[in-house]
């Protein structure tokens, strides 16, 4: 069965650098989960999930998210339908005639899309994003099933000197993945030579519109596989003790945290079979426990998630010496 | 008196329900008493409230309950924008000729909320009050348009309260509405790691899983049959007897001031709705009339009506009162049912993963207990005066909204640019496009209320604070965070004796890490002397760089300054030009140092002052 190289590929041939967030779209498309990706701008954030969606043929829907956003604008037009209907006339008994107004929506933007890149995420007044990430959770909109895979949302890191209102927190558990960029060149990695190198040697174009090298059959049989990966119940006993730490040690609470039985119990079985399928494996092993971390980054305060790679390596060592 | 022998329908017709409880049981782990809850708001027709952490499973519970009753559902999810014609149904505008003009009317025709024998509310605290007191309103009535409404429940579904800060908590009042009331722990949060363990077990199966594929487990006519049933159980007298003691004992309760929480009990709720859900619990339990132990059924009516003390100990008050231990859950009862005999042999094991019948109160302890420096700990009571005017001064910088495109509704106001038709009145938008409407239609005045904020504590830690006082002033401390929490207020805090300790996390002095805060609070010990100057100067630094109205200060202390400028005249002025409240609580039997009170006064900043008693404990007033 054909795998997800080539849309890797592709997106290493498109963005230099930025390893981790590239694996985490992959594993999005192929779990159906909705991924977060938070950095300063220019970090191609943008860039990798418009590739990412039109690398593998689907549908895709670009927003902008501003501060007015209202959801009229995200899933399609509102309409009015003006139906007139026979009354009776009134007391009087004069002639009447009436109409009967109705407001719907006619699906767009979020409603059909298979990709939805929700750009600037942070700027939307909470309140606003509200029914839209409650669409992205439920993939329902009223009775209607959408076909929606994935949403990929983008961030500007908000520091509390000059954007004192952080993001609802219920609204940003509805991002299974949520992860944190900061840019090559800031950084100083090797990769920041690559990029430079790309460009000065002018064979690049830049943005050039990526050539679709899989397609929505690929990523629905993964899909399918997916759910065939075992969890064994070591693994599950390992993310039960990572959890457990996270909440007896670091003591994440409601307060401080977002540890919700929803991502961490559901959508975290989810991940781990994911993140085993795309390194070829048919049951999550220990090893998989690593793409937690990934689910981490926003939920939970900043020492328990730098020290997540260590409670995963301490909870996994106790787990094989049984 | 003799009792009716209880005949096969009643218990044909509880059996179905004793499934419905067991089937909502199973959807899931771990939150057994919002099912029987729920069970119980259904069979009694009354509407429920369920609030709890995000992604605990409070939309799929009461979505199952729609499914599994088999009624005619209809759900509805509010928003800040959400419309009368959404909640109401379609606007019919009629037109009268008549003698030479023309008379519009505007009616409004049922929609699908009004035909609901079911209507699930989700996230119903997210629409603004204006929006929610005509709906709230017909929802009690049960009444609406000129017509009765085939509704038997509405379901609501909210955040906790007051945790996520663009909320605007309902009101008691407006919870009111709600009979019963709910609240679901996480499981993970909670602690109940068999729970969540049974959960990831149920992941792990080799297919997506199927929530809301659920079929119904009742019909129609059944659940109305039951429904009725139950309304028109007998209650024993001795029930009745019982029930006004057990209010009598609440009321007492709840008198008590210092008990943090709500306190409604409405004549609405604790006479026709509490005595519906009585007869409802002894229904389920296939009794013949209600019994004493039926009472057990007023605790799922008490989040927000009685003060948290008061709720964790209502098993106990009724046990008491009844003179027999409380364990008459649901889950035990319902086990000997006929119908729930077949039901509970394949269960997947989720019923046996069922936690004590005490745990369906969420303790609302955010933050860890008070340190306990003297094995015991002292009464958290006394602390209350100030925190609550502390509130009812931070809820002053936030109460006034400032116009913002991004608001809420609150109001209208004419058209002044055609890109806000969107946000018009629908109907005077269309006549005004018809050309018929004279002037420009009504659009919405958004505001929103200023969120965030900032408090930072300055405590004393110098050498006469030791014993008693650092207690105390631990539990200010801890007090002022947990106000803090809930409203996603920023906190600094700063210990200091002749100089400033001020407690970084992240490099900063203001941020959300609570419990961490919490954790130095209890740790403080008393050394050294007395400098105003440096704390001041320190948490003025630290609230300089950021902006908005609600900022504060709450310096504790028990001693006149010894170290450094006695006067803070700078840090005075600096305050007042940043425009940051400074609060001033002093603590001791001696007399205040004028200083405080000239620091508070021209701040616009609480006084108050502590004074330890005889008996151990201390009595806070304004000064």
């Amino acid at each position: 069965m054909r795998d997800l190289t080539p849309l890797r590929d592709l997106l290493d041939h498109h963005v230099v650098g930025h390893d981790e967030v590239k694996t985490a779209l992959l594993l999005a498309l192929i779990t159906r989960e909705h991924i977060y990706v938070e950095g300063p701008p220019g970090t191609a954030k943008t860039r990798l999930a418009e590739v990412a969606a039109k690398g593998s043929e689907l549908d895709f829907f670009f927003y902008q998210l501003h501060r007015d956003t209202r959801l009229a604008e995200l899933v399609g037009d509102i309409v009015l339908e003006r139906r007139k209907v026979k009354t009776d006339g009134n007391a009087r008994g004069t002639a009447g005639e009436a109409e009967r107004i109705h407001q719907r929506i006619e699906p767009g933007g979020l409603l059909t899309a298979e990709v939805a890149v929700l750009d600037d995420i942070s700027r939307a007044p909470g309140e606003a994003l509200n029914v839209l990430l409650r669409i992205l959770n439920e993939r329902r909109f009223g009775a209607e099933p959408i076909p929606l895979m994935a949403a990929i949302a983008t961030g500007n890191p908000m520091d509390d000197e000059y954007y004192n209102e952080p993001l609802d927190p219920a609204n940003l558990d509805r991002f299974a993945l949520q992860l944190r960029v900061s840019g090559l060149i800031q950084s100083g990695v090797d990769e920041a030579k690559t990029l430079i190198d790309r460009f000065a040697s002018g064979s690049v174009v830049e943005q050039p519109d990526p050539e679709p090298v899989t397609d929505r059959a690929t990523l629905d049989a993964l899909n399918r596989r997916m759910y065939q990966v075992e969890i064994g119940a070591a693994v599950r006993a390992a993310l039960l003790d990572v959890l457990r730490t996270l909440v007896l040690e670091f003591e994440c609470n409601e307060t401080n945290s977002l540890l919700t039985d929803r991502t961490f119990l559901v959508k975290a079985i989810k991940i781990l079979r994911g993140a085993a399928l795309l390194a070829g494996r048919t049951a999550v092993d220990l090893q998989d426990l690593a793409a937690l971390s990934w689910m981490t980054t926003f939920r939970v305060p900043p020492e328990a998630h730098e020290a997540l790679p260590r409670i995963i390596g301490r909870v996994s060592r106790q787990v094989r010496a049984v | 008196m003799t009792l009716a022998a209880p005949n096969h329908r009643a218990t044909e017709l509880a059996a179905a329900f004793v499934e419905l409880r067991t089937a909502l049981g199973r959807v899931l782990v771990g939150q057994d008493d919002a099912a029987t809850g729920l069970t119980l708001a259904l069979l009694a027709e009354q509407h429920a409230y369920l609030e709890g952490p995000p992604g605990c499973g409070k939309s799929e519970l009461a979505a199952a309950l729609a499914a599994l009753s088999g009624a005619r559902t209809h759900t509805l999810v509010f928003h800040r924008d959400i419309r009368e014609t959404d909640l109401l149904g379609d606007v019919l505008l009629s037109r009268h000729r008549h003698r030479g003009h023309e008379r519009l009317r505007r009616e409004l025709i049922p929609g699908p909320l009004l035909q609901a024998e079911i209507a699930l509310l989700e996230d119903l605290p997210r629409s603004p009050g204006e929006a929610l007191g005509p709906l709230l309103r017909i929802l009690a009535e049960r009444h609406a348009l000129g017509h009765p409404l085939p509704l038997e429940s509405a379901v609501a579904t909210g955040p906790l309260e007051q945790v996520e800060a663009p909320i605007d908590p309902l009101e008691p009042g407006q919870l009111d509405r709600f009979a019963v009331q709910l609240r679901l722990t996480g499981l993970l949060t909670g602690g109940l790691f068999d729970e969540a363990a049974v959960l990831l077990e149920r992941g792990a199966a080799r297919e997506p899983s199927r929530a809301g594929a659920r079929s119904a487990v009742m019909s129609t006519a059944t659940r109305k049959a039951a429904q009725r049933a139950a309304a028109a159980l007998q209650v024993e007298p001795r029930t009745i007897d019982a029930y006004h003691r057990l209010l009598d004992r609440l009321r007492q309760r709840t008198a008590d001031e210092s008990a943090s929480g709500d306190r409604l009990m409405s004549d609405r709720s604790f006479s026709s709705a509490a005595l519906r859900l009585v007869r409802a619990h002894a229904f389920l339990r296939g009794a013949p009339a209600a019994a004493p132990r039926d009472l057990g059924a007023i605790r799922y009516m008490v989040a927000h009506r009685l003060p948290d003390e008061v709720q964790e100990d209502f098993d106990h008050i009724l046990e008491e009162l009844l003179g027999d231990p409380p364990n008459v859950t649901m889950a035990e009862t319902g086990a000997q049912m006929p119908g729930a005999q077949s039901q509970g042999d394949d269960s997947d094991g989720a019923a046996a993963a069922s936690p004590a019948s005490d745990s369906w109160i969420d303790d609302q302890a955010d933050l860890p207990a008070p340190p306990t420096l003297f094995g015991k700990p002292p009464p958290p009571a006394q602390v209350d005066p100030l925190l609550r005017a502390l509130v009812g001064r931070i809820e002053r910088g936030r109460i006034d909204p400032d116009t913002d495109p991004g608001g809420q509704p609150r109001g209208y106001r004419p058209l002044r640019d055609l890109d806000e038709l969107i946000d018009a009145d629908l109907i005077e938008a269309l006549l005004f496009a018809d050309g018929r409407l004279p002037g420009a239609p009504r659009t919405f005045e958004r505001k929103r209320r200023s969120a965030g904020g900032a408090v930072a504590v300055l405590r004393d830690i110098s050498a006469s604070m030791a014993g008693r006082l650092t207690v105390w002033s631990s539990q200010v401390v801890l007090g002022i965070l947990r106000v803090a929490a809930r409203r996603r207020m920023r906190v600094g805090y700063v210990e200091f004796h002749h100089r400033a300790l001020p407690h970084h996390v992240g490099g900063r002095l203001l941020h959300r890490s609570y419990s961490r805060l919490a954790e130095q609070a209890g740790q403080a010990k008393a050394v050294g002397q007395t400098n105003y100057e440096a704390p001041l100067r320190t948490a003025l630094e630290g609230l300089r760089g950021g902006s908005g109205r609600n900022r504060h200060v709450v310096l504790l202390t028990d001693g006149l300054p010894i170290i450094g400028d006695t006067t803070v005249r700078r840090e005075r002025q600096l305050a007042r030009r940043l425009g940051v409240a400074l609060h001033t609580v002093f603590l001791g039997n001696g007399d205040c140092p004028p200083v405080l009170d000239d620091i508070s006064i021209e701040t616009a900043g609480l006084r108050f002052h502590g004074r330890p008693l005889a008996g151990g404990g201390l009595r806070l007033e304004e000064r």
